[in-house]
């Protein structure tokens, strides 16, 4: 005979509840024990971050800070950053070299010169190191390079080619449009239109002067739809024209050095460059090296 | 007598080579053995060569005798080719083509003399080894007497640099899966480029102009890799190098598939060979080095106390590997900002013809000059994101533009010596085609992979002169074994001299070289999976003397042809409430072997098949026509169906043979018209991969017996997905897919 074993229904509950306590006992070790483990390989350092303001620390923290593995804290006043990580995980170096790259300097690493550049000016902090003063001496350098540049060839104007006036100034409206610079290019167009008003024509030569007038009055027009407007997509529209023009002219006027005559398929359009090397100013720096030299115009 | 000068003069052969050139042999020893290696937490195959990865660097002078012996301890077979080097056919080190493959513990040999200088490297020509460790740096020295040895560059500090990278996927997988058009790579990358990805950018319309237009989401690279390494690190810290000091980097890209942009933090570099071939020194600020191909730089230590960081980038930006040289704190460089993907497609779109070719614009494009990729470049057109973030007074300044960065291009390297070939010489013309499909990943010449195409018999003394031309939407670097050829790139009689000439899409460029070398020479895209696609020719001697590593050169050329034209295997089979459905596929580059099923739980439901074979016409395989089988089994009381043409079918029972074509139209939609043996016809419109987000798939099918589909995937790993569909025979259902 089969005896049927009745448990009580308190003894039941009792094993339910034993059960639920065993299971939350085996939990609270598992954890505990990987909340140990977490301890053990967490890291806590000071190190100094280069940063002046409110701006910078939310910076310096965002760069720093990644789930489950590295949390920054930033002191303004005494520039000090308590890093605390997982060094199973990551290293100090790490983190410091991601903060140096939005533009923060530490003793290990130097944020990149153009990211620094582009801080915030209150984030402008003073840095310790030397390249600074050198990249200024290269300002200086090519800021007086261009003065010296820019002066000579003011004298040669009045000289020698009495339409060089002209294209200077037309080089400078097409270097504007390269730039998609639209106040600029119309700045440069009024200078390219003074230009063609002050041309003296007793001292062009004949054939030049034939070309010339027969030029003038659509050199001036699309000289003036460019100086009317700071839209450079409008500018752009009365390139064309203008750089055919001033190639007919150049054809029979030629200047000292050699000039490209240089074309963009994509938009049909012409444009003239005292460099071979393509800049395009039909799509400034979207397409810059689109195009082709289809003639060089030489003395 | 006469006995006797023969005597001599064999006795003069054999011992006055070495006396009289006083050639000095060097020997290298390489065991290449099976080794586990851990770049991203996980520890995954590799192979290594005398126990390291890169291999070691190997280093001999001009004049020496190389004699390298490799001990293959790996269960497969390998090879070793060195890339750039003038050699003998037979020691060049391409299994089926100059040797047989060198069988798991066999040693093999390979001798012979160093006849130029410059930074080369080497590497496995067998299956995929390339792209698990096979790769490591080779410099040929310069003699202190050379002519043409320059002082106060030849006699610089220098350091070898090998650029890789590093998946945790096995290689033939990686390879598999580009073949079956997945995508897990792109979502890993982030460049998936889906509906709403292109809605959030405002480019929903290009979205739809790039589907229209037939194309996938576009990319620079199509491999995802976890890391990116110079000679085997991520990042190493050279700092024995002093303020003021000048190193030359031998720099090889050593990668399977990733172009490098090279940047330097202590200011600009200078380019001062490429190939191994010195070119008249050239200041550059950035440089994209090709896959497999090489460039000597110098740069300058500027400062005491600081280290600056030489940055290689792969082209599609997704990570960086660095190296510090010098000593002190690590001035860094600025990463280079993400790629704007659908300005790129924005232009891709403009370029494509709707029949897949690509249309230049009359912009006569050549020599790396014109990149159209520019327009994904933040650093170049701006960043409008950026200004956004910091709207502080700099804001109206355009500060990330930079118009004046310098970047290398072919045209801007000339050769220090004229490099013109023998006048009176016949000259050879010939012109390829590059070609591919990005769909299926068929990548080949003239529309022909190897398995096309038999060697392409060239003379000894003729000048070769090859147009290459560009009509394939990925950029090329292809290698010519064996011989240097001139880059006609407006230099006149100082065209460079190259071995990997990299083409961009649109581009045409002329090579010219002088066959000198009798033998079989490989020519082929350099990006490994490109090159296992079938991107490959090879070019041989008329009349040349037999190989004596490989006997049987017919077979060998088959074995060869072969080996890029393998069958793929894609699979899947999604788990469902209301059934059971999957397909399974083996496809080559011109065949296709499919087999679709839907099995239902009980007999109203069903259960049925339909199996195609067929063979992709054209360069862009849209179109596929078949030859197939369909098996259906039901239950339900013998209700008879009809389809719209008002043919009538019980659906019941049914086992027919059939004849057919699938097309891809516009936006990538499959139509597919069958007709049976029992008279039936149906046709079918179907896609199954609409990017609705990143991780979303929208799926549809519609046809004349009166079915449709429509179903939702969410890609969850790179084999599981989570699938929600309705289907007309089987209702709605959800379920788990499994898809390798």
């Amino acid at each position: 005979m089969k005896r049927r074993v009745r448990i009580p229904r308190f003894q039941k509950q009792n094993i339910m509840s034993n059960l639920f306590k065993n299971i939350v006992i085996i939990f609270i070790v598992l954890s505990a024990t990987a909340f140990k483990a977490q301890t053990e390989n967490q890291k806590i350092e000071t190190v100094k971050i280069y940063g002046n303001c409110g701006v910078c620390e939310s910076t310096i923290e965002k760069a720093g800070n990644m789930k489950n593995r590295s949390k920054v804290d930033w002191d303004i006043e005494t520039k000090m950053a308590s890093i605390s990580y997982d060094s199973l995980k990551t290293s100090k170096e790490e983190i410091l070299k991601r903060i140096a790259l939005v533009g923060y300097d530490s003793d290990t690493f130097l944020a990149p010169d153009d990211t620094y550049s582009i801080l915030p000016s209150c984030c402008q902090y003073e840095r310790a190191k030397t390249v600074t003063a050198k990249m200024d001496e290269s300002i200086i350098a090519m800021a007086t390079n261009d003065h010296s540049m820019h002066s000579p060839n003011g004298i040669k104007m009045q000289e020698v080619d009495p339409l060089s006036g002209v294209y200077d100034s037309y080089f400078e409206v097409k270097d504007a449009l390269v730039q998609t610079d639209g106040a600029k290019a119309s700045t440069n167009a009024k200078n390219l239109l003074t230009a063609i008003n002050d041309v003296k024509m007793d001292k062009l030569s004949m054939d030049v002067h034939m070309v010339w007038m027969k030029n003038l009055e659509t050199l001036k027009k699309e000289t003036q739809a460019i100086s009317s407007t700071n839209d450079v997509e409008k500018q752009r529209a009365h390139l064309d024209r203008l750089s055919k023009d001033m190639y007919t002219l150049l054809k029979v006027a030629k200047f000292e050095e050699p000039i490209y005559y240089q074309y963009c398929p994509m938009k049909d359009s012409n444009w003239l460059s005292k460099e071979e090397t393509i800049k395009n100013p039909y799509y400034g720096s979207q397409m810059l090296s689109c195009g082709k030299t289809i003639e060089t115009i030489k003395e | 007598m006469k006995k006797h000068i023969k005597w001599l003069a064999v006795f003069l052969g054999i011992f006055s080579t070495p006396i009289l050139f006083g050639q000095n042999v060097v020997r290298y020893d390489l065991t290449v053995t099976d080794t586990i290696v851990n770049y991203s937490g996980k520890e995954k195959r590799a192979i290594a060569v005398n126990g390291q990865l890169p291999m070691p660097t190997l280093t001999f002078t001009e004049g020496d005798i190389a004699e390298i012996v490799v001990h293959n301890k790996l269960k497969e077979s390998t090879s070793l080719h060195w890339h750039g080097v003038f050699l003998p056919n037979k020691e060049d080190g391409v299994p089926y083509l100059t040797q047989m493959p060198i069988e798991p513990n066999e040693t093999f040999r390979y001798r012979f003399p160093i006849i130029q200088s410059g930074t080369h490297w080497y590497h496995s020509h067998s299956g995929l080894q390339e792209q698990i460790g096979m790769y490591g740096s080779l410099v040929l020295l310069k003699k202190k007497d050379d002519p043409t040895f320059r002082k106060g560059i030849d006699d610089l500090p220098e350091l070898p640099i090998i650029l890789s990278e590093w998946t945790d996927i096995k290689p033939e997988n990686v390879h598999r899966m580009l073949h079956n058009a997945n995508d897990w790579a792109a979502i890993k990358k982030g460049t998936v480029q889906s509906y709403s990805d292109a809605i959030q950018a405002g480019h929903f319309k290009t979205k739809l102009g790039n589907e229209w237009k037939r194309m996938l989401a576009m990319d620079v690279s199509d491999v995802y890799y976890d890391k990116f390494l110079i000679n085997g690190k991520n990042e190493s810290h050279w700092s024995h190098f002093k303020a003021g000091e000048k190193v030359r980097l031998r720099i090889s890209n050593g990668g399977a598939s990733s172009y490098f942009w090279l940047n330097y933090a202590g200011g600009k570099m200078t380019v001062i060979a490429n190939d191994g071939n010195d070119v008249e020194p050239v200041e550059v600020d950035r440089l994209i080095i090709g896959v497999s191909e090489t460039y000597d730089v110098v740069v300058t230590i500027p400062n005491e106390n600081t280290a600056y960081e030489f940055l290689a980038t792969p082209e599609d930006r997704t990570k960086s590997t660095s190296l510090y040289l010098g000593k002190g704190k690590i001035q860094l460089k600025s990463r280079m900002p993400k790629l704007k993907y659908f300005e790129g497609m924005k232009m891709m779109n403009n370029m494509m013809n709707m029949d897949g070719s690509m249309d230049d614009m009359g912009m006569d494009m050549s020599l790396q000059k014109m990149d159209m990729n520019t327009v994904m470049y933040p650093e170049i057109t701006g960043n409008p994101k950026i200004k956004m973030d910091y709207q502080m007074d700099h804001s109206n300044h355009i500060m990330n533009t930079n118009q004046d960065i310098v970047t290398l291009n072919y045209s801007m390297l000339k050769a220090p010596q004229p490099t013109t070939l023998p006048k009176d010489a016949p000259v050879r013309e010939l012109r390829f085609e590059l070609t591919g499909n990005m769909n299926r990943y068929v990548w080949s010449m003239d529309n022909k992979v190897l398995l096309e195409s038999d060697k392409i018999l060239i003379k000894k003394g003729e000048n070769i002169r090859i147009t290459l031309y560009n009509n394939s939407m990925m950029r090329h670097p292809m290698h010519l074994h064996g011989h240097d050829f001139r880059v006609l790139n407006g230099q006149g009689e100082f065209a460079p001299l190259k071995n990997v000439l990299d083409i961009m899409p649109m581009e045409t460029d002329t090579i010219e070289f002088l066959a000198n070398t009798e033998g079989d020479w490989f020519f082929h895209c350099h990006i490994l999976y490109h090159m296992m696609a079938g991107m490959n020719r090879v070019f041989s001697y008329e009349k040349q003397a037999p190989n004596p590593y490989l006997p049987n050169k017919k077979w060998a050329y088959k074995k060869l042809q072969a080996e890029s034209n393998q069958l793929h295997v894609m699979a899947e089979n999604n788990f469902a409430t209301n059934g059971n459905d999957g397909m399974a596929m083996l496809q080559n580059t011109r065949w296709s072997f499919g087999t679709e099923w839907r099995l239902g739980f009980h007999d109203e439901h069903g259960y049925e098949t339909e199996t195609h074979i067929g063979r992709y016409i054209g360069k862009n395989q849209w179109f596929m026509p078949f030859v197939g089988f369909d098996w259906r089994y039901r239950k339900q009381n013998g209700e008879v169906e009809k389809n719209l043409f008002g043919q009538s079918n019980t659906k019941d029972q049914r086992a027919v043979l059939s004849v057919g074509s699938e097309y891809t139209l516009p936006m990538l939609v499959k139509l597919q018209g069958e007709v049976f043996t029992d008279g039936n016809i149906r046709f079918q419109l179907m896609r199954e991969d609409i990017p609705i987000s990143p991780r979303l798939r929208w799926a549809f099918m519609v046809n004349t017996d009166k079915e449709y589909m429509t179903g939702f995937k969410y890609i969850v790993t790179r084999n599981i997905g989570i699938t929600t569909h309705y289907d007309s025979d089987m209702g709605i259902g959800f379920g788990a897919a499994l898809n390798y």
